[in-house]
């Protein structure tokens, strides 16, 4: 699999490494049911703390993205690709809400009136 | 290309002439020399000199070229030999010749094959001559196995500030199974003979051990690409490693691959460089300081391509 670090945009790195996760599981260069590679692997590649990675892969446990399997280490939830690729947007969303002046309260309330 | 083919066609006439020559040599000797001594020759020598075992005439013409036939073609068909093919030539070559001359020096103006010289010389000689022929041979096939071609191999763009890395596991379920029946029998072996300690049966635990490790060690690969280079982790536990660094390779590419061409499954050494090999397909193959190093690994056209993007232009990568 394919990963991108967006290393320029000033986020916390633990959200950087989730997002370009989450972009990998959206863009299908991970299906439904593949194993992650190990935490340790992912960290000493991408060139961050094994914490970070542990933190951002909990995050996206969190999100429905993930699944922590005994034995089986991190697989990508059922359903992952769509969701990912949703959420993705609902945050670019939230950031040009942001950007405008909107909060997420008003977003929600755009969001209701839309249907 | 063109030069290739030129020289690969001198190395086949040359072949086929060493291999008619050293033909006619082992038929003529005896034949020539046929007046020097009886119907019998003394082929076979003991460890004091002495003979102690003959042939007739047409026994001693016919096996030594019998053998270097059988030889000529195993080599000559066999590809996945072909990288030893000139050294096991030479070596066979001059081995069975001066081996020929040897034995027909010997009988030489003797009556009665029992009355034949020793050979040991001569052996010692031959051996000598056979092992350095092997290694010219082992010297001469070593240029043109590496052809200087530097393929232009895929790219990707990296956008600026985005920092991009590969990784990539195969394994092959067959190579795990079989390490972990030698594994069993081995343990199996070892707690029999827990049992019984007057007979510890080392002899079954230490060749099973050992394949169940080196089985296991290439039953997975795990392959990362990242701006430091590419690391190569063998076996569950990712150890051992090879890594190279991206200034020190020169080219990657995607290329297709069948145990056959490489000899085998597993860690493979042969006229295409190292293949570490788990199944037939796609392999990311690279070129690091003259040698080639190639990984059964899915979506290898990409892996390549970020190779070369990252090895290209190292100093520009934040």
């Amino acid at each position: 699999m394919l990963l991108r670090l967006n290393i320029a945009d000033n986020r916390p790195l633990h959200e950087q490494v989730a997002g370009s996760i989450r972009r990998a599981i959206a863009e299908g260069e991970c299906g439904p049911g593949d194993r992650l590679p190990p935490a340790r692997e992912l960290s000493q590649a991408l060139g961050v703390n094994a914490n970070t990675v542990l933190r951002a892969l909990r995050a996206l446990r969190d999100e429905g993205l993930l699944e922590f399997r005994r034995g089986r280490g991190v697989t990508v939830a059922g359903g992952a690709d769509g969701r990912s690729a949703l959420l993705e947007r609902v945050r670019e969303l939230v950031a040009d809400g942001a950007r405008l002046g909107y909060g997420k309260a008003e977003l929600i309330e755009m969001i209701k009136e839309a249907q | 290309m063109k030069d290739r083919g030129g020289s690969k066609s001198v190395a086949a006439l040359g072949t086929a002439a060493w291999a008619a020559g050293i033909l006619a040599l082992l038929v003529a000797l005896p034949l020539a020399a046929r007046r020097g001594f009886d119907d019998r020759l003394a082929t076979h020598w003991g460890a004091l000199g002495q003979p102690d075992g003959s042939l007739p005439l047409w026994g001693a013409v016919l096996l030594p070229a019998s053998i270097w036939t059988v030889l000529v073609v195993a080599a000559v068909f066999w590809r996945a030999a072909r990288r030893w093919r000139a050294a096991v030539l030479l070596s066979c070559g001059v081995l069975l010749a001066g081996e020929q001359l040897a034995i027909v020096r010997a009988n030489l103006h003797h009556a009665d094959w029992h009355d034949a010289d020793s050979v040991t010389v001569g052996a010692v000689v031959t051996v000598v001559a056979a092992a350095v022929a092997g290694l010219a041979g082992i010297l001469a096939s070593r240029r043109p196995t590496t052809p200087a071609s530097p393929p232009q191999g895929p790219r990707m763009d990296i956008p600026a500030g985005e920092r991009r890395v590969w990784l990539s596991r195969t394994t092959n379920p067959w190579l795990t199974l079989l390490a972990a029946v030698t594994g069993l029998v081995a343990l199996a072996a070892l707690l029999a003979g827990i049992g019984d300690p007057t007979k510890p049966m080392w002899l079954l635990i230490v060749p099973f051990a050992v394949v169940s490790m080196t089985v296991l060690a290439c039953s997975s690969v795990r392959v990362r690409i990242a701006e430091r280079g590419l690391d190569v982790a063998f076996g569950p536990l990712g150890w051992p490693v090879r890594r190279w660094a991206a200034a020190d390779i020169d080219w990657a590419r995607a290329e297709t691959r069948t145990p056959a061409q490489v000899g085998g499954w597993g860690y493979r050494l042969s006229g295409l460089g190292t293949t570490v090999m788990l199944r037939s397909g796609a392999c990311l193959v690279i070129r690091s300081k003259g040698k080639d190093f190639a990984v059964t690994v899915d979506d290898a056209e990409r892996a390549a391509a970020l190779l070369n993007s990252l090895t290209a232009n190292p100093a520009e990568r934040p």
